[in-house]
């Protein structure tokens, strides 16, 4: 198989009617290891900030595995390793030098199932905040707001912030745990499968806040749903055996994929 | 020719069937017969404590619990001293025992390196299978002597001095003593503790777990903010089944407490509890009601250590269910 991937340049040429591009974070000749299996060969990626990125491919390709390395989770397992580079804003962030709290907080990660902590809905967006800053209760009061704002759950829980996060449906978590990684005010957001655990409705809503939070984050989402990844995403990688098979605008993946593999998968012949 | 004969040939009736029923009958009435030997058991002992303690109660009425006097000459007995001892030395063992525990188990989940895991999961394990008398004498002929000569003047030259706790570590370093026996405890509830919280601390999700770190909390924060509040239950059920430990053990205890029926104000002076109490002086027990009342103290430890564990079973349980949904 012909590992197909577009360079930064060549993505950015091809859609140069958008101004204002800039690659957040290159991926370079990066590898992954569990122990002795080889994850992940040689990817090579850009991504942009202020876009949306989708990762699809069949269970196992290495997307999830992929999304798990650029905020270094990984690193909590002995036996995990990557090799390459992951460039943050021109920063090595697989360097052992790197502090993983920062990076931690730098690029945020919302998960297949919503994890909403053992606290109230305010302590839950308060949590990640206080990590870092120290703000007075007033200022705070006022980013856990603007954070549920953001993930248009401000409405439905301004009146009961007291009560405990596991008290609200599985989409108002999803979208708590969103809020939750955003207070933080990451520059990146990594979405894992973010609505395979939640009903059609709340999927809807996620998507759209997937829209909105856009234009302030450079966003990417795995995705089981190539519909989903249709609908939210500029950029599309499609993964196989966990090699990068295509990447592009995500127009082109679905109108014109060059490579067979990604037209047989997005036709549904496999996967 | 038996192995041509199809199931749906054998009618309700064939002798094959009615075989069947009988052993079926049979083997469930064994194990409900066992089954119901346990309640038995547990009933006749309650029944034949309460039978045994009741001279005792008669002559001293609930004053059996709340009097200090303990004297078999003039046979006046009061459980005071052994139920403060108790009560002490499982707090003592509890002070100590729980919070290296729960940093073991800490250690282990969150921190160990793959490597080290399995040895030291094993050492605790074997400490738990150590014999209570084994712990008894070494406490006795090493680890009384050391605290002698080295902790309890070290306490007694500092804390001692302090006004209010002061109180607790005055007098004479005698090596043995209430200190000492609530220490051995602490020793011996570790591994109990330890292996329950490193369950407990298993059963949180892996995602969850992933969620606060990727928020960029230290593994110290993820244990105090999230893994401890969300196995809560688990943790206060597995800390109630060590003090349900603690509060009858009896050989060690008995070997280093120093068995005075004298609540001293200090804690490194000697005391006794109710199982080493009963251990001590059930041998030269003269007389019914002297007999009757070491019974009643161990209905009284009964009742303790029944209520301590059916908290603590009742807590797990419903982690069991939280964890469950």
């Amino acid at each position: 198989m012909t590992a197909l991937s577009m360079t930064a340049e060549q993505s950015q040429a091809a859609l140069a009617t958008d101004g204002d591009m800039r690659e957040k974070i290159s991926v370079r000749n990066l590898n992954f290891y569990y122990g002795g299996f080889h994850a992940l060969r040689n990817i090579n990626l850009p991504l942009f900030d202020k876009r949306v990125t989708a990762f699809i491919g069949p269970s196992g390709c290495g997307k999830s595995t992929l999304l798990r390395i650029l905020n270094r989770i990984y690193d909590l397992y002995p036996n995990q390793r990557a090799e390459g580079e992951v460039l943050l804003d021109g920063e090595n962030l697989l360097s052992p030098k790197q502090d993983l709290n920062l990076l931690r907080a730098r690029v945020g990660m919302v998960f297949q199932k919503p994890t909403p902590f053992p606290m109230s809905i305010y302590d839950n967006v308060a949590y990640g905040i206080r990590l870092y800053e120290k703000l007075s209760r007033a200022d705070m009061d006022v980013r856990v707001e603007e954070a549920l704002r953001k993930t248009a759950l401000w409405g439905e829980v301004k009146d009961k912030l007291r009560q405990s996060g596991l008290s609200l449906s599985g989409g108002q978590q999803q979208r708590l745990c969103i809020a939750r990684a955003v207070a933080v005010r990451p520059a990146v957001l990594l979405l894992d499968e973010p609505t395979s655990a939640l009903d059609p409705i709340s999927t809807s809503k996620i998507e759209e806040l997937v829209d909105e939070l856009k234009p302030d984050y450079c966003i990417a989402i795995v995705t089981h749903n190539m519909q989903q990844a249709a609908r939210v995403s500029d950029f599309t990688a499609f993964m196989y055996l966990g090699e990068l098979v295509e990447y592009g605008a995500t127009d082109t993946i679905f109108t014109a994929p060059k490579e067979e593999k990604t037209e047989q998968y997005i036709t549904g012949r496999f996967g | 020719m038996d192995m041509a004969v199809k199931a749906s040939d054998i009618s309700a009736e064939s002798p094959r069937a009615r075989t069947q029923r009988r052993n079926d009958l049979l083997f469930r009435s064994a194990t409900l017969f066992f089954a119901l030997l346990v309640l038995t058991l547990l009933g006749g002992v309650i029944i034949s404590l309460i039978h045994g303690a009741l001279p005792a109660l008669k002559a001293f009425g609930f004053g059996f619990v709340t009097t200090e006097i303990w004297n078999p000459v003039t046979e006046k007995f009061g459980a005071l001293a052994p139920i403060y001892g108790t009560l002490v030395t499982s707090v003592i063992a509890m002070l100590v025992g729980v919070p290296v525990s729960f940093g073991i188990a800490i250690f282990l989940t969150e921190l160990c390196p793959a490597w080290a895991k399995r040895p030291i999961g094993i050492a605790v394990e074997l400490l738990a299978g150590i014999p209570s008398i084994i712990y008894g004498i070494w406490g006795l002929f090493v680890f009384a002597p050391f605290l002698q000569k080295t902790v309890q003047p070290f306490l007694i030259n500092t804390l001692g001095n302090v006004p209010g706790i002061g109180a607790w570590f005055k007098g004479p370093p005698y090596g043995i003593g209430v200190l000492t026996a609530g220490l051995i405890l602490a020793i011996m509830i570790l591994p109990f503790i330890t292996s329950i919280t490193r369950d407990v601390f298993e059963t949180m999700p892996t995602m969850l777990r992933e969620s606060a770190y990727g928020l960029g909390a230290t593994t110290w924060e993820v244990v105090r903010d999230i893994t401890i509040p969300y196995t809560r239950v688990g943790l206060v059920g597995g800390v109630m089944l060590g003090l349900g430990r603690a509060l009858g053990e009896t050989m060690a205890v008995t070997f280093v407490i120093g068995n005075s029926h004298h609540i001293a104000s200090s804690l490194l002076a000697p005391g006794t509890t109710i199982s080493a109490a009963i251990a001590n002086e059930f041998t030269e027990a003269v007389g019914d009601t002297y007999t009757s009342s070491l019974i009643a103290l161990g209905l009284v430890l009964f009742i303790i250590t029944f209520i301590v564990l059916s908290l603590a079973k009742l807590m797990l349980v419903r982690m069991n269910r939280k964890a469950g949904t």
